[in-house]
């Protein structure tokens, strides 16, 4: 066996990313992961951004980041031969993904109950905004108003709270509704294992994201208060110092904790180093009372420290000196990262037109399996002929 | 959510170790996890019927049972802890380590390194999450636990995975947030970048390791085989950013730049109105995102169709999304009389995507969703008293969680763990005792 998933046929029908996300967890595992897309494509082939930045089903870097190593298959779910496809697709399946509502599959006549009746071990995992029963089932949503409603964006901002809480990017929403996704898929199949029975498993993205606010439901559930948001730090119920610090040409991210005597003592050789410690090396700074007393003199001398620095240098030469210090890297950096490097992290994937274009690597590494090569995402319909002749056999 | 005398079952309340229900029940879990990211991670298979041996030092607390985030007491914030507390009143604990088992085991004796080894035999799973190189140091190598346990599944979780040269850096959520590229990409144009307000990589990095346990007990269900799990939450953070790596890589798109990045607004594709607007109340907020021509009309009508909306600027979804300062002032000065909800629920009934900005207290106590799925759920604790719990966030039509315990109390499951699993007589458990070794 090379990999976990290796033999594992999975269906998607998804126009998400929480839905290709969780799709792509297979695929990059070695499941064979037949994506159905309608005739006009995907909605992400739609989204951008483009490769050369022109807008084209081809070149949705979206769709490409989504769905790579899985084979697409055009059906059209309204026409009786394409729908009969479908099913015998779904035959052929262990795991169904979809992130289309019940309600937008009944419109193209289909029904998770009847899809599972005929198919006691199949695998069906719906991702839906709000989950498939309850008061708001039928809301809509985005990632955006995921996070809302979810609790997370309210721990996400600026300090000053006349500027709105501030979405973190990238999605993260129909991210964390994928990694539920995958999880259930996974508990299902290995109860599958022991009674040959499937199920449906029924991820709301609002309750993933309602569990992912780390210390905000655990500071009401016990002391009953509320967080509130700060810049880039932990929304707490009450103001802490900075933890983010500017450097001569980006930010590092380092939470200044006076109590542990040890990180206390790295710090100050670490600024005396360079003759920028001042006063902190006098015996009185040893006591943390004192530390306490005068917290914003030293917070305003570790300002003045990082602002002469250069961030890569802070970052390494801080955790060298064994402090928890990270330098926010812009996306760009990640490539040159010589960690990510040494690691292996990115891998080339050969694109028409593009050659290899780095992607992130699997997340996941198992000494006793190697996930297959990554492959690029499939030309709209790449795969519908090889698929529905498969199907034959 | 109120009873305490009976459990999720009807059994009558007990806190004995009782047989599991659930998918995993053949897994046993010698779980050397601590902090936020390990304990979550085992947590999941905890939940779902795995026999979760949660392995704590006395000496050393973990620090959630340090935090002070305690029931019917003052809040303090997240670094301020109480000198000397009470190992077992910590909430963030209580919340991380349902449903394992406790024992405690001084791992600087030898005695204690014999028992944690005998400990591994009897176990299927090791997980630990320590800086790297702890476990070496207790002589646990990949080899030394593969010789114990030869199909055992060993789980390394770390911030930077254990090769290349930063494996040995040090890294909690937020460091991980940042060095993943996370927080670098999220706040308003030409300002600090906002980033998180919480360790989202936590969490992430916690399901990242779920799923790498759950991939291998599925894969050695059939092949009899172990594996060794390297899981980096630097990856699977740099997996979640998302599209926008692959602009940077085929376009050579430069993220440094006065415009970017965009606060609440999307660049792809192009929603507007998209963002976050205010309400009655102190720092109230409701969130809107429209993506068509007919999410838009659907918005202006339930505006009660104000002229402003005709004009020309304001035509098509380009035009919109163009003019999103101004969209932006029109669309908050209409929310702002009015309440988060009322204008979440208006917009919701006419199509149009809305969500009031919550916080724990609506979710805990009036949001409708958590209350139907009954995603927290309530457990009792012998020192804490009932407590909610953040439950698994999906429904299954043929299984549930089996949620039988609060966390243990430091230890608790000593007399079972050593007794019953291990086999040792009572003369052998009190000498251990006495001699601090567990």
């Amino acid at each position: 066996m090379r990999t976990p998933y290796e033999g594992l046929r999975v269906v998607e029908l998804a126009d998400d990313p929480a839905g290709e996300l969780t799709g792509a967890q297979f695929a990059h595992l070695g499941g064979d992961v037949v994506k159905v897309e309608p005739p006009e494509g995907a909605a992400s082939r739609r989204t951008g951004p483009f490769a050369g930045g022109v807008a084209d089903p081809e070149r949705s870097l979206s769709y490409w980041y989504y769905n790579g190593s899985k084979r697409s298959v055009v059906l059209d779910l309204t026409e009786d031969g394409d729908r009969a496809s479908f099913h015998g697709l779904l035959d052929s399946g262990d795991v169904f993904v979809t992130s289309l509502h019940p309600r937008q599959l009944r419109r193209i006549g289909l029904e998770l109950s009847d899809l599972v009746a005929p198919r006691p071990a199949l695998i069906v995992v719906s991702m839906t905004p709000f989950g498939m029963s309850g008061p708001w089932s039928d809301y809509l949503s985005s990632d955006l108003v995921g996070l809302a409603a979810s609790g997370l964006l309210n721990t996400s901002g600026y300090d000053d709270h006349s500027i709105p809480p501030i979405r973190p990017s990238g999605d993260q929403g129909f991210h964390t509704a994928a990694s539920f996704a995958h999880l259930g898929a996974l508990i299902a199949l290995i109860q599958r294992q022991q009674t040959g029975y499937g199920d449906i498993i029924d991820v709301s993205m609002h309750d993933a994201c309602a569990v992912t606010c780390e210390l905000a439901n655990p500071y009401w559930f016990y002391p009953q208060v509320l967080v509130q948001r700060q810049t880039c730090r932990h929304a707490q119920p009450q103001q802490t110092q900075p933890a983010l610090f500017q450097c001569l040409d980006g930010y590092v991210y380092f939470a200044l904790v006076l109590s542990d005597q040890k990180p206390w003592q790295t710090l100050v050789a670490w600024l005396d180093s360079q003759g920028l410690a001042a006063d902190l090396i006098d015996p009185e700074y040893e006591s943390l009372e004192h530390r306490q007393a005068n917290f914003p003199h030293i917070q305003d001398l570790v300002e003045c420290f990082f602002v002469l620095q250069n961030a890569q240098q802070a970052y390494h030469e801080g955790q060298e000196r064994g402090l928890p210090i990270g330098i926010l890297n812009a996306p760009e950096d990640l490539m040159h990262d010589e960690h990510l490097q040494a690691r292996r992290f990115f891998v080339p994937v050969e694109h028409d037109g593009y050659g290899g274009v780095p992607h992130p690597g699997v997340p996941y590494r198992f000494s006793a399996y190697t996930p297959p090569p990554l492959r690029a995402a499939p030309r709209l319909g790449e795969h519908t002929a090889e698929v529905l002749e498969e199907l034959t056999r | 959510m109120t009873m305490t005398s009976t459990d999720a079952r009807g059994a009558p309340w007990s806190r004995e170790p009782r047989p599991r229900q659930g998918p995993l029940t053949d897994v046993r879990v010698a779980d050397f996890c601590w902090m936020g990211v390990g304990s979550l991670a085992t947590r999941f298979l905890a939940d779902f019927g795995a026999q979760v041996i949660k392995i704590e030092d006395r000496t050393r607390l973990d620090l959630p049972r340090r935090l002070p985030i305690y029931k019917g007491e003052p809040a303090r914030a997240y670094g301020e802890e109480v000198p000397n507390p009470d190992p077992n009143k910590g909430g963030l604990f209580n919340n991380y380590n349902r449903n394992k088992l406790g024992v405690t085991i001084n791992m600087r004796t030898e005695r204690g390194r014999e028992l944690a080894e005998e400990l591994i035999r009897a176990s299927n799973v090791v997980t630990e999450n320590f800086a790297p190189g702890v476990m070496e140091r207790w002589g646990l190598t990949e080899q030394r636990v593969r010789s114990l346990r030869p199909d055992v599944i060993y789980a390394r979780m770390s911030g930077y995975g254990h090769s290349g040269p930063h494996q040995h850096y040090r890294s909690y959520g937020p460091v991980v947030q940042a060095v993943s590229g996370l927080s670098f990409v999220s706040g308003l144009p030409g300002r600090e970048p906002s980033g998180w307000g919480l360790s989202y990589m936590d969490n992430q990095a916690a399901y990242y390791n779920s799923a790498a346990l759950l991939m291998a007990v599925f894969a050695r269900n059939m092949t009899g085989e172990g594996t060794d799990i390297d899981v980096s939450a630097v990856d699977a953070g740099i997996e979640l950013l998302g599209p926008l790596l692959l602009d940077v890589a085929v376009n050579q798109r430069s993220t440094r730049t006065e415009s970017f990045p965009t606060g609440n607004r999307l660049e792809h594709p192009q929603a507007a109105p998209h963002g976050v607007y205010p309400c009655s109340g102190d720092d109230r907020w409701v969130a809107i995102s429209v993506f068509d021509d007919d999410e838009w009309r659907a918005l202006v009508a339930s505006m009660g169709n104000p002229a402003w909306a005709g004009e020309p600027m304001f035509a098509t979804q380009a035009d919109r999304f163009e003019h999103q300062d101004e969209l932006d002032r029109h669309i908050g000065a209409w929310t702002s009389t009015r309440d988060r909800h009322e204008v979440m629920h208006r917009l919701q009934g006419a199509g149009v995507r809305a969500g009031a900005v919550q916080d724990a207290r609506d979710l805990t106590e009036t949001d409708p969703q958590i209350g139907a799925h009954g995603t927290f759920f309530e457990l009792d604790h012998p020192v804490i008293g009932p407590a909610l719990f953040e439950g698994v966030p999906f429904r299954m039509a043929g299984l549930e969680p089996d949620n039988w315990r609060s966390a243990p109390l430091l230890g608790e499951d000593n007399d079972y763990v050593f007794k019953t699993i291990l086999g040792m007589d009572d003369d052998e458990l009190a000498e251990l005792t006495a001699a601090g070794v567990i």
